[in-house]
């Protein structure tokens, strides 16, 4: 009888160069080649990314023509201005002294530092624009009609807070176009009743300096963030909830 | 199934007294039997491809857009030094061209009614007709009042962007109108 035990060279190159290979594939992904109905199913609920999804929609879902993709475009624009956002936070310090130099090393010394900030600036616009075309596009299909009437109000609060990022992020490069945009609409936010102290707790001070850049700049990197991704979560889980995308009735 | 000769024979012995029998063998993936009919598919591949085809042709429009337009870069900030005419960012400027009308009617009240009446559309139109339909001609009255309410915002928008110079005086766009847009 072999020794079941003997070191076999053969046998254990193959095992790592064939086995392994399966065993780490399938260790990830659970699930068969999606030929079957199983499988497509599994490929569904079995990826945290796309549990979102249910395994099976109307076939009114999948025409590009009803939706246009604009709430997505608007999640995907969302996820690359988080990314370039991120990354665009390694090269730029916070106060009034170093924000502008730091646009400029953007501009001069940072590999793709331009393009990065093209990036986020473009998506940026994009963004509002999406936003409000995916608005649109809700009310001209009676989308917001029950039992979909809260999320459209989850909705138009993404959209003020689209349009807040969007602000927020427009003082951070301490340029002339920043400084007085900004200056105009913190003074747009004085003549709300008790604007004076609305535009004082918005700047932080009387006027736009340090305390405005700093406060503007948490704003825009986390609390309105962390508000409109905890939204956006609600948003989704309510259109699935609500029975997936809007459509005639059956 | 696959394609194995059945005899006729089989399916319908002859004399045999049965009172029952095969009818048909039809291609499928799993059993019909005791489902309703339905108009669903599969999720994959058939919402997952055109969400891949959306998130590439997103983000190569959005790619081609950065390595050929920059993001505009003016003078440093410069308290003393105000642009005439100064600009909000573009979306704010229906808002800066309400308020040039009236200060708080322009800058405060619309906007929050605005908004408010916004949030308040799904609670206000009792109409239930319409749902999943491009401008259903079931909700005329709707769909006017909104588009109104979209060609105010943009005209507003438009004007503030192109047609406002210094002391936020009408000035036609081929004239210089000052300011950093």
């Amino acid at each position: 009888m072999e020794n079941k035990n003997k070191f076999d060279l053969r046998e254990t190159l193959s095992y790592f160069a064939f086995e392994v290979p399966v065993k780490l594939y399938r260790s990830i992904i659970r699930h068969g080649y999606p030929d079957s109905e199983k499988n497509k199913s599994l490929l569904i609920f079995t990826n945290f990314f796309l549990h979102i999804l249910p395994v099976k929609v109307r076939k009114h879902t999948v025409k590009v023509r009803y939706s246009y993709c604009m709430g997505g475009i608007t999640l995907l624009l969302f996820i690359i201005l988080t990314i370039t956002g991120g990354l665009l936070m390694f090269y730029y310090v916070p106060s009034t002294e170093k924000a502008y130099q730091n646009m400029k090393d953007l501009e001069f010394a940072v590999s793709f530092g331009v393009f990065l900030r093209n990036m986020h600036r473009w998506g940026a616009h994009g963004m509002v624009a999406t936003v409000f075309l995916h608005m649109c596009r809700v009310f001209y299909t009676g989308a917001y009609k029950p039992p979909r009437e809260f999320n459209w109000v989850i909705g138009v609060i993404l959209l003020v807070s689209t349009l807040f990022l969007s602000f927020t992020g427009y003082l951070l490069p301490w340029d002339q176009l920043a400084f007085w945009a900004i200056t105009v609409g913190a003074t747009i936010a004085s003549y709300a009743p008790m604007g004076d102290l609305q535009r004082f707790v918005l700047l932080g001070g009387n006027t736009v300096d340090q305390g405005a850049l700093i406060r503007f700049y948490v704003a825009h990197v986390f609390l309105l963030p962390l508000v409109t991704t905890l939204l956006i979560g609600v948003h989704l889980w309510r259109v699935r909830k609500d029975g997936g995308m809007s459509g005639p009735p059956l | 199934m696959p394609a194995k000769k059945i005899d006729k024979q089989d399916i319908f012995p002859k004399g045999s007294g049965k009172t029952y029998g095969l009818l048909e063998l039809v291609d499928g993936e799993s059993r019909i039997a005791s489902k309703e009919p339905e108009d669903t598919v599969f999720c994959f591949p058939h919402l997952l491809t055109p969400i891949m085809m959306c998130t590439l042709v997103t983000t190569i429009v959005l790619v081609l857009v950065s390595l050929f337009f920059n993001a505009p870069l003016e003078e440093i900030a410069n308290p003393v030094r105000p642009p005439n005419p100064a600009k909000a960012p573009w979306y704010f400027l229906g808002l800066q061209e309400m308020v040039s009308y009236d200060a708080f009617v322009g800058g405060v009240l619309f906007p929050v009614l605005f908004v408010l009446g916004l949030m308040a559309i799904p609670y206000l139109d009792r109409n239930p007709l319409g749902v999943g339909v491009w401008f259903s001609k079931t909700r005329p009255i709707a769909i006017k009042l909104f588009t109104i309410f979209v060609i105010i915002n943009l005209v507003l928008i438009i004007i503030g962007t192109f047609l406002r110079g210094p002391n936020w005086a009408i000035y036609w766009p081929w004239e210089d109108q000052g300011g950093g847009h």
